[in-house]
């Protein structure tokens, strides 16, 4: 659950997103790398991140055009198959910002039912994928996955090893590693006094 | 112990449910006489070469001190895992009642009591196929959750097979909340008349037919 504290909802909200500013802003012309004054312009558009671009809508200073990650192109490929899509590349936080991307009224309002669409595809992949327990199959698929996507299969996948390591035996009490080392022994060759 | 590891995952590691799953009681036969034993947990009677039932723990110890045998569990037996097979292979959604230890009971019994068990190597692909066929149901349950479902029931499941699934469907569940909740109300002019659906309890996914 996203949170204050949440390093990934932190993280999340990092990712740039462009906005259109509706009011000109002065004194903050670093935003806008195209500006030659320090001022931004009504009507400019700019990279900001989340969490800028969040506090600037709320204050309904700049209105928030939709990512690209959320492009026609990205929904035709979802559309074909929502299961060899690399989210990752586009954007690692895929659903999470589209999540938050909902409620600003952004200019596309099919995008929630459009994530719940990709997720539930993906979804069944990850089930079978992740409960196999095979090392082969793994490294491909997994780098297509989003932060939340790979947290679920982590889980699934974690307890699954846990289970087959369990399953082949050995004893319950492990050697603590730091016994294992070969300890040298110290006894110096030294001539016994007389 | 418990909740030592990562408090997201799994609730209890596999040694942990293996340790609990040796409360069970099963039946053994001493080879000694011993007078009785007081432990914290109770008192298990005087020993003599008849039919005693005791803990698993217990019964575990004095096998590896060659003082007993253990006598299979009557579900443990050829015929009997025969039926549960067929019967888990014919109904495709519902799972036969085993006893709930049952995956870590028969794994403690091959380690330490090899020689007590007849057909062992029979006994331990039936279990296996067993547990497959369970494990295999739950998947083709798990496929069919969406964001309607509030409750998942799963009748009959072991402890070990709950276990593993247990961190995969939280946080699946989790993810189709989060995915499925706000989004019907965002859209009311194509979804007015679905509306009241939001707030009646959705379907149960069950996995046993009502």
């Amino acid at each position: 659950m996203p949170g204050y504290y949440d390093i990934d909802d932190i993280i999340m909200e990092e990712e740039p997103i462009s906005v259109v500013f509706q009011v000109g802003a002065h004194g903050v012309g670093l935003l806008d790398p195209g500006s030659e004054t320090n001022n931004v312009e009504n009507g400019a558009k700019v990279d900001l991140p989340f969490w800028l671009a969040h506090e600037l809508y709320l204050r309904q200073a700049v209105s928030i055009s939709v990512p690209a990650c959320f492009s026609q192109k990205t929904r035709k490929e979802i559309q074909a198959d929502a299961a060899c899509v690399d989210l990752r590349i586009r954007c690692p936080y895929f659903y999470e910002l589209g999540c938050k991307i909902v409620p600003c009224k952004v200019s596309d309002k099919s995008i929630g039912s459009f994530l719940h669409y990709a997720f539930t595809g993906r979804y069944k992949e990850i089930l079978s994928k992740s409960h196999s327990a095979s090392v082969v199959t793994v490294p491909k698929f997994s780098t297509r996955l989003t932060k939340e996507e790979s947290q679920l299969f982590e889980a699934a996948r974690s307890s699954m090893l846990a289970f087959k390591k369990w399953r082949l035996g050995g004893s319950r009490l492990e050697k603590a590693s730091i016994l294992g080392r070969k300890r040298k022994t110290t006894i110096p060759a030294c001539p016994s006094t007389p | 112990m418990a909740g030592q590891s990562d408090p997201h995952l799994s609730i209890f590691s596999a040694p942990e449910l293996e340790f609990l799953a040796e409360d069970e009681m099963v039946e053994v036969v001493p080879n000694i006489r011993m007078e009785a034993l007081h432990v914290i947990c109770g008192d298990f009677g005087p020993f003599f070469p008849q039919i005693a039932k005791v803990p698993l723990w217990l019964a575990l110890a004095l096998k590896k001190r060659d003082k007993c045998t253990i006598r299979t569990p009557e579900w443990m037996s050829v015929e009997r895992l025969t039926q549960v097979l067929e019967a888990e292979r014919e109904s495709p959604r519902e799972f036969q009642p085993l006893p709930f230890h049952y995956v870590e009971i028969s794994r403690l019994l091959f380690d330490h009591a090899r020689d007590d068990i007849p057909d062992i190597y029979m006994v331990r692909s039936l279990i296996e196929d067993i547990r497959y066929v369970r494990f295999h149901k739950v998947e083709t349950g798990l496929e069919t959750i969406s964001g309607r479902t509030h409750a998942v029931k799963l009748k009959n499941l072991s402890a070990m097979e709950v276990n593993i699934v247990r961190p995969f469907m939280v946080r699946a569940l989790q993810a189709f909340y989060k995915h499925d909740s706000p989004q019907m109300i965002q859209q009311p002019q194509t979804m007015g008349s679905r509306r009241p659906q939001v707030v009646d309890r959705g379907s149960r996914r069950d996995l046993r037919p009502r």
